[in-house]
């Protein structure tokens, strides 16, 4: 298993683009490890809150919350706006989402930091250009955020949280992620592989 | 001592703010701790060369799952206060065809990509704008979709609930799927990895 | 080749744990017992006698007045005598369905009846459970028709006592109840049901919370 990983992030690290830190890259973690460290996590978050983490929802409170400031009648007046922004006694940015994903941003940069893996750089395979692999991830961002409205959750809140509470709609939910990516990936691979 | 605490008045909702933003640096690490800042090794995810998406995800959800199964069953936790969103089957489903797609084709979720911004990753950054462009447009086609958005509500069901069988017989077949799915990951991933060798050599 | 071996056996170590707690789980038995929860009987006496849990009909007339929304009213009489007359802003749980009720934890709950009893039940049947904001209108629906709605002059009272019945002569107009300024007994029953200054007996909990209680993703 290391070995393979080993194998792997030495390929990733060829296409990578100027080094800035001198210490190299740490492979990553056993999945298994970290899938427990995750599932901790997110016991946790049920635990303490008798909820699930999310992403998604802090996305759509900003965008909710920008809208208002720019449109306000016209958040007033949409019922999607209107449920992130709430009827004006509270900031809607005090929301559990946004501080909760805030805290994801300094996690991640923390164990990036710790294994020497924040570096400048855009992710893509070796037979694409930056320019479309930015286009692309533009495209992608914003079919995850349409679709992840229409679901009510993307991969964190639906597929994590509610899969470990066996709620129906989220395994089925995450069935067809699965499905969507499995379908699409042979006419992307361009960009990966 | 009981949980939920926050359902159970231990704290209140400023706190639960601060605990919201420790939670998130939890999740943050253990995410990049498992390589999902990478755009690449989450799509590889969809190729068969590396199935980590996979066993994080359902090693984490099983791990979550039966902590909460025997939280609840010892009488720690009342597992009637966890929020479990409604079912709307259809949107469900045709929302997570268009995630998978956009997940490939942008090879982020919301959450990774935050955790992609926060090690310097700029497609990272531009995927997140996109996602808040999705949502936009979402939000501004909201009155048109909205009698779709809102159909098929099966309630709040569960697994156990909707095949009838009991809570933890189910927590078992989830085991076993589980362990299923890792089996073959391991075994897709060497069968990839020989392919991979044999080309090179 | 070694070292993946070596890693192999923790995770099929990791594996066969996993295997052995679903296998339990199948046994297990049901999750949804709810939590236990200790109720501490010392504690319980305590604080009924120390009274600060009941509320004053007078404090509740002011609260109501001055339009106080951090509080839930509950009135735990049947259906029909709810509808004959209730204090305005209340919502109506008759006591037998309480159990099922599910109230929110984290706001201040009162209870109502014609007199104090069931809403002492009520109020140990909360405290059981885990509630810590739950209180008891002092007196119930009696104190309330005899001190708020139908407030009686004080025969040779103090200076005191007589500015407290002209504000009680106010607040009893605004609940549409009647000042007795003679001691002659006159039918005890409010002109109308719902004074016009009130929203109507909508549920207290939704009103000013338009914005939902999201937890989702």
């Amino acid at each position: 298993m290391t070995s393979l990983t080993k194998i792997l992030t030495h390929a990733f690290e060829k296409h990578e683009g100027h080094v800035h830190i001198k210490t190299e890259a740490k492979p990553y973690s056993n999945p298994y490890l970290v899938g427990i460290g995750l599932g901790l996590v997110l016991l946790a978050a049920f635990v303490i809150m008798g909820r699930g983490l999310g992403a998604s929802g802090a996305i759509s409170t900003l965008v909710a919350a920008g809208v208002d400031k720019v449109a306000p009648s016209h958040a007033a007046g949409n019922e999607f706006y209107k449920e992130y922004i709430g009827d004006g006694t509270t900031n809607p940015l005090k929301d559990w989402l946004v501080f909760e994903v805030i805290g994801v941003l300094v996690g991640g940069f923390l164990s990036g930091t710790l294994a020497g893996r924040v570096k400048k750089g855009i992710e893509k395979g070796p037979r694409i250009s930056s320019r479309k692999r930015l286009f692309y991830a533009f495209i992608g961002g914003g079919l995850m955020g349409w679709g992840a409205k229409l679901a009510r959750g993307c991969t964190s809140g639906q597929a994590l949280s509610g899969g470990a509470l066996l709620n129906l709609g989220s395994w089925a939910f995450m069935m067809m992620v699965f499905a969507g990516g499995y379908a699409a990936a042979y006419f992307i691979r361009r960009q990966w592989i | 001592m009981n949980s939920p605490f926050f359902k159970f008045n231990y704290f209140g909702m400023d706190v639960s703010l601060i605990l919201a933003f420790a939670i998130g640096i939890g999740f943050g690490f253990a995410l990049e701790r498992g390589g999902f800042g990478s755009a690449k090794i989450l799509a590889a995810q969809f190729y068969f060369t590396n199935m980590r998406v996979l066993k994080v995800m359902f090693t984490a959800i099983v791990t979550a799952m039966l902590g909460v199964y025997f939280l609840s069953v010892f009488g720690f936790m009342d597992l009637s206060l966890i929020y479990i969103g409604n079912t709307y089957i259809l949107p469900q489903v045709v929302g997570g065809l268009v995630l998978g797609i956009g997940f490939v084709v942008g090879g982020y979720c919301p959450g990774t990509s935050v955790v992609s911004v926060s090690t310097g990753k700029i497609d990272g950054l531009v995927y997140l704008a996109g996602v808040a462009a999705g949502i936009f447009v979402f939000g501004e086609m909201f009155p048109l979709i909205k009698n779709f958005y809102s159909s098929t509500d099966m309630g709040s069901l569960t697994l156990p609930q909707f095949f009838n069988m009991s809570y933890g017989f189910i927590v078992f077949l989830v085991v076993i799927m589980a362990l299923g799915a890792f089996a073959a990951a391991e075994w897709g991933e060497k069968k990839m990895a020989a392919k991979k060798s044999e080309a090179n050599s | 080749m070694k070292k993946f071996f070596a890693n192999l056996n923790t995770e099929k170590k990791l594996a066969g744990a996993v295997f052995i707690l679903g296998v339990i789980a199948i046994f297990a038995g049901n999750p949804y017992g709810g939590a236990f929860i200790k109720v501490n009987e010392k504690e319980l006496a305590l604080s009924t006698v120390n009274n600060s849990e009941k509320i004053s009909v007078n404090d509740l007339a002011d609260w109501i007045i001055k339009a106080k929304a951090d509080f839930e009213l509950i009135d735990l009489r049947s259906a029909e005598k709810y509808n004959e007359y209730a204090i305005p802003n209340s919502q109506c749980i008759p006591l037998v369905q309480l159990p099922e009720a599910d109230l929110l934890r984290n706001q201040k709950i009162i209870f109502y009846s014609d007199d104090d009893v069931a809403a002492s039940q009520a109020w140990f049947i909360l405290k059981s459970k885990g509630y810590k904001g739950v209180y008891i209108l002092d007196g119930g629906l009696n104190a309330w028709k005899e001190k708020v709605l139908f407030p009686k002059a004080p025969i040779n009272g103090s200076k005191d006592e007589l500015a407290q019945f002209e504000k009680m002569k106010e607040v009893s107009k605004y609940f549409g109840g009647q000042a007795q300024t003679d001691s002659s007994v006159t039918e005890l029953t409010p002109s109308f049901k719902l004074p016009a200054a009130s929203t109507g007996t909508q549920k207290l909990g939704t009103a000013p919370v338009k914005r939902k209680k999201r937890e989702g993703c």
